[in-house]
């Protein structure tokens, strides 16, 4: 089933500080679980999402950077944190707060992803929003996906070693309003 | 076709039952990656699938949470830190527990930091010190060499110049020994002198009147005579003063030089403490000097590794 590219309405949806979005997909990024808090905010029906890559939530405001970081940390089989601008059925958009993590099975062996998403602070998404504003700026520069991921990715890692923090460390600092 | 409601409501719920079941006695057995699928007809149905499957999405939640959290800490990285955020109760709790233990374990770990910088300061200071002594001792072992090198020459002319001078003094012994020779002589001719005045006193008295003139003529020879000889007693006692004299110098000149020679051998001993000797164990200020800093070095850098 092919889906026809929502355009942005601009709306934001937002949810509670006690809910989780929870989903779970299997070793290729198809979603094989997502909870009612996800399909609440996405606009979705279930069957609409079960059997679905997970960019199917994927808004054109995000970096392609940092997407190509999450799949790379997810490779390494490490966990990772990452502020995300989602993008509803309906055209509205969330943030979360995503921490995505492999599932193994008893022999270790990586048999899917695992994300929980919380919802940030205002100030927290303030702080994220003009980060990827940067690296949007720089991925917009080129018109090859993968140039796009290679600036996106340079302008991060410059960020980064302007202010001596690894990107694990500065979402940690954002989340915490800069507490520390 | 329709069936009736009541009908599949009931069937839903077995369905449901089994379902929910099953995933129970996976999550059991530690399997939190199954969820319970759809189970469509029944309201009720519906609503057991969302709160266990809630249930599941909570432990599976905390279950990540605190083994990440738990990983990131022993790994050193604890600003990575439990989200607690949905999740309420004793999940919470248990989480705020893990919190609290990561923390102590972080301020553990900052002494640790601490007490290595503390020890890596300590170990530049000694460095540093060593480093100011070692040139300090290197730099005094130059001078002492340098000093030791003068009065070694110094010495060395001191006993020259007393060799001199013991030269000098036994030329004045030859001299007046050749001064008493001389002043013998003039004894002799003294004591012949008297032994012609008085022969000619005796002449002149057998003359009688007519030798009167000549008497006092020899009798004032007689008295030059005794005069000289005089004279000469005198001088042959300035001349054993002189003897005398010049004796003392050659011994005091002889104790001098052989003090300055043992001299000569002690400035000779410090310069080889400074320099070190002819034989290779024979190590000088200047290398000992460089060997203390060369050990310090090696257990600044252990110190420093560890």
């Amino acid at each position: 089933m092919k889906l026809i590219r929502v355009r942005p309405s601009g709306q934001e949806r937002t949810f509670g500080a006690d809910e989780l979005i929870v989903t779970k997909t299997d070793p290729r990024g198809i979603l094989t679980y997502a909870n009612d808090v996800f399909l609440r905010l996405s606009a979705l029906d279930e069957d609409e999402a079960i059997g679905q890559p997970h960019n199917l939530i994927r808004h054109p405001d995000m970096p392609r950077a940092v997407f190509k970081l999450l799949w790379d940390t997810l490779r390494q089989q490490r966990e990772i944190f990452a502020y995300v601008v989602n993008l509803a059925a309906d055209g509205a958009h969330y943030w979360v707060f995503a921490h995505v993590t492999p599932s193994f099975d008893e022999t270790g062996r990586v048999v899917g992803y695992h994300s929980n998403r919380r919802v940030p602070s205002r100030a927290a998404i303030a702080a994220a929003d003009d980060l990827y504003g940067v690296l949007r700026a720089a991925e917009r520069r080129h018109d090859r996906a993968q140039d796009a991921v290679a600036a996106g990715h340079d302008t991060l890692q410059r960020v980064l070693a302007e202010r001596g923090r690894t990107y694990d460390e500065l979402v940690w600092d954002i989340s915490t309003g800069g507490r520390r | 076709m329709k069936a009736r409601p009541e009908t599949v409501d009931a069937a839903a719920l077995d369905e449901a039952v089994r379902l929910v079941t099953e995933v129970c006695e996976r999550a059991c057995n530690g399997d939190l990656e199954a969820r319970v699928p759809v189970i469509s007809g029944s309201e009720r149905a519906a609503r057991i699938r969302i709160a266990i499957n809630g249930l599941l999405d909570h432990v599976d939640a905390f279950v990540r949470e605190s083994g990440a959290a738990s990983a990131a800490a022993a790994e050193g990285r604890f600003h990575r830190r439990f989200l607690t955020q949905g999740l309420d109760g004793a999940y919470r709790a248990a989480a705020e527990q893990i919190t609290h233990s990561n923390q102590v374990m972080s301020r553990t770990a900052a002494q640790f930091a601490d007490a290595a910088r503390a020890r890596q300061a300590l170990a530049d200071e000694l460095e540093s010190a060593v480093l100011t002594v070692s040139e300090q001792v290197a730099t005094a072992a130059t001078e002492m060499g340098r000093s030791a090198n003068g009065l070694a020459d110094f010495a060395r002319v001191a006993v020259a110049d007393a060799e001199r001078g013991l030269g000098t003094v036994s030329s004045l012994r030859t001299s007046s020994d050749e001064i008493r020779h001389a002043v013998d002589l003039i004894n002799q001719v003294a004591a012949q002198t008297r032994l012609l005045a008085l022969n000619a006193t005796i002449e002149a008295a057998r003359a009688g009147s007519a030798g009167r003139g000549f008497g006092v003529v020899a009798n004032e020879v007689k008295n030059l005579a005794n005069e000289t000889s005089a004279s000469s007693e005198e001088i042959m006692s300035q001349v054993n003063t002189v003897q005398q004299s010049a004796a003392d110098a050659i011994g005091v000149l002889e104790a001098v030089t052989n003090r300055i020679r043992e001299m000569s051998v002690l400035v000779e001993g410090i310069a080889q403490a400074v320099d070190g000797g002819h034989q290779i164990e024979d190590v000088g200020l200047s290398q000992l000097a460089e060997v203390l800093r060369a050990e310090v070095s090696r257990f600044v850098s252990t110190i420093r590794a560890s």
